[in-house]
């Protein structure tokens, strides 16, 4: 049987970067499988010019003058720049790992028995449980994410 | 002391690399590594294995994490439990540090000066660093044939000015190994001068690159080795000016020896020098059949000292090799 815990949508934008979101949600029946679904898109920027421009910003704050100019030949080697959101675990009491990858959909699970590449393992206790995204870099005008918890039989 | 190879940055499929712990081991092994640190993107999962993988391969496998923030990445060795770095802003670094220090593990900058967000995220430091003597190392190689990469030429000279400035900081090589593909360009190796003792083999590895007992290399094994009054002092330790004044013997040693055919360099005549805060302190060439330099060092203003290998490799003129220094207090 699936119990859904939590879902949601949201939109965030370039200013969203280097920020989290948090979100918490109760689970009043321990044990069983904790399954996550995320997804976000787009996952690249396709406005040319304004990949330009990010990557003209980059070079003007990353690369010292003297090879600044070698570097904008090359600019399009950048090319595509990509959002990137991350997803992290806590359980009530402890932390439950990270998926640190750059797919823009994925299905996280963990249980006693076994977790996600990233994801711990272990007791599905009851209590407040948090998902964390990571925003790394939201280049895209408007990103769109979504967001499925929910607690299956293992 | 006992010197190892080590690789100390690697990731696994838990975070973004796309190979087993296994799968790294045994390519660390193939390639006459003795030692990995394991430092996946903000998870510590992927060492869920370690100790079968250990046995398997023979591989010493140091536990690590990537802190992979917002400003910056930070290596993080010899943790035994994940420390969070999601609460860490531009201006806490130090509260990180801390931390990681509380958990038993030291710290480095990962490739300080790699391009930054948004082409690679949080890649180029940006953490304000209010104390040096925080940091414990500074990865200064980064990637295969770090010696040409104009990025690492800026992380060694971040390192050289820290130096000057009277911090103890160690510096290392990390290849920031993602995946198992064939490179044809030079790995570069963080040999790691373990310390006698019944300590574990991660335990020591830690130790000594948070002693700078460490020498780095894209090909021969260089060491130094200084003798004052009858005491002997190897990379990473501090003399006193009291010792300098018995006067000291230099002992520089480019071990052609090690990985046998696991690397190529051209014949030719190479330049072993002796660097320090006061410019080249001493110079000699030697060669693969005659690789020793000794020399005599009586008084001394530099504030430390580190032994670098120059040559031709692939037709350009670069970085071979470097010890980390020696102190003068």
């Amino acid at each position: 049987m699936r119990r859904i815990l939590l879902e949601t949508q949201g939109e965030v934008s370039p200013v969203c970067s280097k920020s989290h979101i948090t979100y918490k949600f109760h689970i009043s029946e321990p044990g069983g499988k904790l399954c996550i679904h995320f997804a976000y898109g787009p996952k690249n920027l396709e406005d040319r010019e304004l990949s330009k421009t990010l990557v003209y910003e980059s070079i003007e704050k990353y690369i010292e003058p003297s090879r600044r100019e070698l570097v904008q030949a090359k600019w399009e080697s950048y090319l595509p720049l990509k959002n990137l959101i991350t997803v992290s675990v806590d359980d009530p009491d402890s932390h439950r790992g990270a998926g640190h990858r750059h797919d823009p959909e994925q299905l996280l699970h963990l249980s006693m028995k076994d977790a996600s590449p990233g994801l711990i393992s272990g007791p599905i206790h009851s209590g407040m449980w948090e998902v964390t995204l990571s925003l790394h870099a939201v280049v895209t005008d408007q990103c769109k994410f979504s967001l499925n918890i929910w607690q299956e039989e293992e | 002391m006992k010197w190892i190879a080590c690789e100390l940055h690697s990731h696994t499929f838990h975070s973004d690399g796309r190979q087993t712990l296994h799968e790294l081991a045994a390519g660390a092994k193939a390639l006459g590594f003795d030692c990995i640190a394991l430092t996946d993107h903000n998870t510590m999962t992927g060492l869920m294995d370690k100790e079968t993988v250990q046995d398997e391969t023979g591989i010493t496998i140091i536990s690590g994490m990537e802190w992979t923030t917002f400003y910056g990445h930070m290596a993080t060795i010899g943790v035994k439990e994940f420390v969070d770095w999601r609460p860490v802003g531009p201006g806490d670094i130090h509260a990180g540090l801390k931390r990681v220090h509380a958990s038993g593990g030291i710290a480095g900058m990962a490739h300080p000066f790699r391009m930054g967000s948004p082409i690679c995220t949080g890649c180029f430091w940006e953490f304000k660093i209010e104390d040096w003597n925080d940091l414990d190392y500074i990865e200064v190689w980064s990637g295969t044939f770090p010696s040409i990469k104009s990025d690492n030429a800026r992380a060694f000279q971040l390192w050289t000015d820290k130096l000057n400035e009277g911090y103890r900081i160690a510096a290392t090589s990390g290849r920031d190994w993602h995946v198992q593909s064939t490179t044809d360009e030079p790995v570069s190796v963080t040999y790691l001068s373990l310390e006698e003792g019944d300590a574990q083999a991660t335990e020591k590895a830690v130790r000594a690159v948070a002693a700078g007992r460490a020498s780095v290399t894209i090909g021969p094994l260089l060491t130094m080795d200084i003798v004052c009054g009858g005491s002997a002092y190897g990379i990473g330790s501090i003399i006193s000016r009291e010792a300098l004044e018995f006067g000291c013997s230099v002992n520089l040693f480019a071990d052609f020896s090690v990985r046998q055919g696991l690397w190529e360099l051209t014949d030719q005549t190479y330049s072993l020098r002796v660097v320090g805060n006061t410019g080249i302190i001493h110079e000699c060439s030697i060669t693969r059949e005659n690789s020793y330099c000794q020399f005599e060092m009586n008084g001394i203003e530099a504030i430390w000292a580190r032994a670098e290998l120059w040559g031709i490799v692939r037709g350009v003129h670069v970085l071979i090799a470097f010890t980390n220094a020696v102190y003068f207090d």
